[in-house]
């Protein structure tokens, strides 16, 4: 995995805080994404919304950082996924998550 | 049949991962790389972060067998004896906010593959995951 793959970005505008993937959510990044994401603990964020676009391949660490962004921010934001291709999603329902999250296809 | 040999392996689990996944038995899994990519990857951090919580010396041993059938990839290390059958299964039911952070690694594991056997023989774990191509 290059660092292409593994980087992320957070931007939060108001009460909305999304996390725009690369290629991959897996052990090389998934502890740095949940680090970053502790900044925004306290934020007032009420959604965080990940754009998938470039997302093809997601391990349970990276499940794990989904399940963090859910608690650890204050107030259990709505979580969402933007251009989610079928075999994350594919995941998400063996892991029964599909229908705790907002799927939006731009 | 391919055998690899990882010692030390602190540190590795990336190196390691990649390794296995270039080797041409499983690079050629085209229909199901997915699948033993993602279930490679757990076992591997198992064993490097958990299997020698007190030593650097640790070793993991794979050997991978492949034919038009099925691909088959044993895991030995000899570290302290862990038997993923026997872990808990997360409860799926639960909303996202109450559940644990972890453990969905092994029940991704059973979920991914079509067979799963585990031994402790000589003091190894010795795991053992089966997928038909």
């Amino acid at each position: 995995m290059n660092n292409m793959e593994s980087q992320f970005e957070l931007t939060q505008e108001g009460t909305i805080l999304t996390i725009n993937l690369g290629e991959e959510l897996a052990t090389a990044n998934a502890t740095a994404l949940m680090e970053e994401i502790n900044n925004y603990r306290e934020t007032g964020v009420e959604k965080v919304v990940f754009d998938a676009t470039k997302l093809s391949y997601i391990a349970s660490s990276g499940i794990r950082a989904i399940y963090y962004a859910k608690q650890k921010v204050a107030g259990n934001p709505a979580i969402e996924f933007i251009n989610c291709a079928q075999n994350i999603r594919d995941v998400f329902e063996m892991v029964g998550i599909q229908d705790q999250i907002t799927f939006v296809n731009k | 049949m391919r055998q690899l040999h990882f010692q030390p392996i602190a540190g590795k689990a990336l190196d390691i991962l990649d390794t296995i996944l270039h080797t041409p038995e499983v690079a050629s899994c085209k229909e199901v790389f997915g699948d033993v990519r993602m279930v490679c990857e757990e076992l591997v951090v198992n064993v490097v972060d958990y299997a020698y919580p007190d030593r650097t010396d640790g070793y993991l041993d794979v050997e991978i067998e492949k034919d038009e059938h099925a691909i088959a990839i044993r895991l030995k290390d000899g570290g302290v004896a862990f038997n993923p059958l026997e872990v808990e299964t997360p409860d799926i039911t639960k909303p996202m906010e109450e559940r644990q952070i972890g453990g969905l690694g092994i029940f991704i594991m059973l979920k991914k593959m079509d067979a799963v056997n585990y031994e402790r023989t000589d003091n190894e774990n010795v795991l053992t995951i089966k997928k038909w191509l």
